[in-house]
């Protein structure tokens, strides 16, 4: 499928808040109650529109335990968009955020865009983080915020493309650099002049990408 | 003879497997073909099948035989996933997606290099299956299943309602690519269905006799006066592996005629069968038994360091294939033109140590062997000198191959992981030399076991990914960390900027499973008219002999020395004529068996030639 662009993004947060069924539920629109233990990194990628154009989400779900940590910095770099995500069911996971947060600040570029998830709404008889609680924490570092559901698809959808929005609007002011790739963007086939020789043009470029 | 009638009368004859006897049969056609365009080229020199020079003018034309593709049981989807995988940028540490498809729980990890190669030019299989000789053929017949453990129990032949006799194995296997993808994708895809074959070849050694008089051939058909050796199962097994990695090298130079197979690479095999660990080995990769924090290595790296006396005897022997361009002797230092007529300290090939030669214009020849450790080269140009592939690869602004230099040969380590006492903690490493330019065998062993503890045996959840955790681990510790422009190790030196690929075996997990199923061939083979209802099918797990698996390695002794990186350069001597196996190692740490055909073969010093034909039982014990 051809695409105006691809965004990378990194999917972070403690081990178990949901980050796997999360992609799971993005890409693949189905729940897996129990799901394995991600060790080091695993792939998503789905097609998206935003404005008429073609985006293709590249994303790298992590793994989110402790033991891993080290390795999960080195994906940071070169992602567009981050999903920190906590349980909102364990206060831990939303304690463990600043952590999270000074990594992800450390180990990316300056412009990336953080959404906070507050996963597992579905769960609200066992909530212990109050929504008000993640809001204020978002406004407080300059993220976007959502509560969403894995497993009842709610706002998942929402959380991956608002992420998108706001990266594509950064383009559209000028602060994203497209033509450096550490930056987490790709320019698509549509914005090349032939898309011949391209990995992913299979079909031909249907919309002319001429945004910038 | 049509195709298809000589396929089905070859598959007749030799019970191959009809894929096995297409690939026979167009490998025939593929050398009829070569005869017949080498003659069509010498008349027309612009024969568009004149393309198999895949030289640095113009693309290649002929077809892929296999796509290029990273290890099966990664199960990454569609080349999206392959390329982000071989991110150069970011390297990203891949591990399989399901474990539980991998024997053992085994580990496997690999990294991108940082753009030294457009690809990750190193691959890896996995390979689980049987040798069957079912009692209502003669032993020819071949299953083999992809990822599976294969059941413990034993299925019931469907003609004869007997248990089948079925030998289990578990192939692991790392091929590290060099100047193109195509030798390590072929030899990842084809080697163990050729090693499957040599094996089955002699299944009737390995297996134990049967009550229908089916045994070991071996022996019986002979003609009575001419004396047979004695050969060990440990020896078929070790043939098979040697002629497997000389055919895959075969396979590869007729391949290259018919389609576009780039490269060469280092092979690395560690098979698990009948109770013991055989690892081949022929290149740079490394196998390492990692003990606690005690590493035993089990293979010895084949590079022009190494195997500097083997390529400067060659080319003493044969200087033709120096072109004239190159010298077999050794100089202190390069000499230059201004050294001619004086004294320089020099070694011919037939020498270890050194002499003094007063220097020629001759001797300002480049050396066929130059440079120290990783920095070494054949003919200037290649730095490994064993596996498969390069067959057309010449040295710089020449037409001298280099591949007569090289060898497909491996050299085979045997582990009896039956005698041995395995403790759970015991793993078998195997790495590309990514892995091990940059961390030492010692450091691998600390890493794992540092690996290991983190994961308790109470953490269920968790306890089964435990070798993939070191695994990955490993490969960070050589990958390191991109710092600014450069990959740097946790202790800020230069990390490797090769590819990575590594596995984590955990040996105990094999020995279980080996044992058990000893177990079960034995309740066959004593009680062979037992009915279906006696046949213990499941037992249960207590009444298994207990695996002395300790938690905490009780006994263990340093490396030992002759077991170290000794150079193949002493082969000889490692040799004892008179036994097929010798125990290099007999200490308390890991008993290492050496099997190496180089030279002659061993002569049986021990039988008189004169003496009557060993006894056909003898033989049958044998098997």
């Amino acid at each position: 499928m051809s695409y105006a662009y691809l965004f990378k993004y990194i999917i972070i947060g403690d081990t178990g808040v949901g980050k796997s069924c999360l992609l799971l539920q993005f890409t693949d629109k189905r729940f897996q109650p129990v799901h394995d233990l991600t060790i080091g990194v695993e792939f998503g990628a789905r097609m998206i529109t935003i404005d008429g154009k073609q985006i293709k989400l590249q994303i790298w779900d992590t793994a989110g335990q402790e033991a891993f940590r080290s390795i999960t910095r080195s994906y940071y770099r070169g992602a567009a968009g981050a999903l920190l995500v906590y349980d909102i069911t364990r206060r831990d996971t939303f304690n463990h955020l600043t952590t999270w947060l000074e990594d992800a600040r450390q180990h990316s570029n300056s412009n990336m865009v953080i959404m906070l998830i507050g996963n597992k709404s579905d769960l609200e008889s066992r909530r212990e983080v109050k929504k008000e609680e993640g809001e204020a924490f978002a406004r407080e570092h300059g993220l976007v915020f959502m509560e969403t559901s894995a497993k009842t698809a709610a706002n998942v959808e929402e959380a991956f493309i608002n992420t998108a929005r706001e990266i594509y609007e950064k383009i559209q002011e000028g602060v994203f650099d497209i033509n450096n790739e550490a930056n987490g963007i790709k320019l698509g086939p549509q914005h090349l002049p032939s898309n011949a020789n391209t990995p992913s043009g299979g079909a031909s470029a249907s919309q002319g990408g001429s945004c910038c | 003879m049509s195709v298809e009638l000589f396929t089905s009368s070859l598959s007749h004859l030799f019970h191959y497997r009809p894929f096995l006897v297409t690939r026979i049969v167009s490998a025939m056609l593929n050398k009829f073909k070569n005869a017949f365009f080498s003659v069509v080229n010498n008349l027309d020199a612009t024969s568009p099948d004149k393309n198999n020079d895949i030289g640095p003018n113009g693309e290649p034309k002929l077809p892929l035989k296999f796509p290029y593709s990273r290890p099966h049981f990664l199960q990454l989807n569609g080349e999206d996933e392959i390329q982000v995988a071989g991110d150069h940028a970011i390297r990203p540490i891949i591990v399989p997606r399901d474990i539980t498809k991998i024997p053992w729980n085994s580990g496997y990890a690999e990294a991108v290099n940082a753009g030294k190669s457009l690809r990750n030019e190193d691959q890896a299989r996995i390979h689980v299956g049987y040798l069957e000789r079912r009692h209502s053929d003669n032993g020819h017949s071949a299953e083999t299943t992809e990822f599976h453990t294969p059941p413990s129990t034993p299925e019931k032949d469907s003609k004869t309602q007997r248990p089948r006799q079925r030998i289990p194995y578990v192939y692991f296997a790392l091929f590290d690519g060099h100047a193109g993808t195509g030798a390590a994708i072929s030899a990842a895809n084809e080697l163990h269905c050729i090693l499957h074959d040599k094996l089955m070849d002699v299944i009737h050694h390995l297996l134990p006799p049967t009550d229908t008089g089916e045994c070991a051939q071996n022996g019986r058909n002979q003609v009575l006066w001419f004396p047979e050796r004695e050969i060990s199962v440990e020896s078929f097994i070790v043939g098979a592996l040697e002629a497997t990695f000389h055919e895959m090298d075969n396979l590869i130079a007729e391949d290259r005629f018919v389609y576009r197979v780039t490269g060469g690479c280092t092979v690395v095999v560690s098979l698990f069968i009948c109770g013991k660990l055989f690892v081949s080995n022929a290149g740079d990769s490394r196998a390492v038994l990692c003990r606690g924090r005690k590493a035993f290595p089990l293979s010895n790296d084949f590079t022009p360091e190494t195997e500097r006396q083997r390529i400067r005897k060659l080319a003493a022997l044969q200087p033709e294939l120096l072109g004239g361009e190159y010298t077999a002797l050794d100089f202190s230092r390069r000499p230059n033109r201004r050294d001619i007529g004086q004294r320089l300290l020099y070694r011919e090939p037939h020498m270890t140590g050194w002499a003094y030669k007063t220097v020629t214009p001759e001797d300002l020849k480049f050396p066929v062997v130059y440079g120290e450790g990783k920095r070494s080269r054949v003919l200037a140009t290649i730095g490994v000198t064993r596996g498969f592939g390069d067959h057309d690869l010449r040295a710089p602004n020449s037409n001298i191959l280099i591949k007569p230099f090289l060898s497909s040969q491996p050299e085979v380590r045997i582990v009896d992981i039956e005698k041995e006492a395995i403790y759970e903690t015991d793993v078998l490493v195997m790495g590309t030399d990514g892995l091990w330019d940059v961390t030492s065998n010692e450091r691998v062993a600390e890493t794992v076991q540092r690996s290991l503890e983190q994961f308790p045996i109470e953490d269920s959840a968790r306890y089964r990914y435990r070798f993939t955790s070191a695994a990955q681990d490993l490969v960070m510790c050589s990958r390191g960390k991109l710092n600014e422009r450069s990959w740097r190790t946790a202790d800020s030196k230069s990390a490797t900027i090769d590819d990575i690929s590594v596995f984590v075996i955990p040996l105990a997990a094999y020995k279980e499973e080996y044992l058990r199923w000893k177990l079960e061939m034995e309740s066959q083979t004593v009680r062979p008219e037992t009915k279906e209802a006696d046949i213990p099918v499941s037992e249960p797990a207590a009444s298994l002999p207990t695996v002395s698996v300790a938690s905490q390695p009780a006994r263990m002794t340093e490396q030992p020395a002759n077991v170290n990186g000794t150079p193949a350069e002493n082969e000889t001597a490692l040799s004892d004529p008179s036994v097929d196996a010798v125990n290099v190692e007999k200490d308390e740490g890991i008993v290492v068996m050496e099997e190496e055909a180089v030279g002659p073969p061993p002569s049986e010093g021990a039988v008189d030639p004169l003496q009557l034909p060993a006894d056909p039982e003898k033989n049958e014990s044998n098997s």
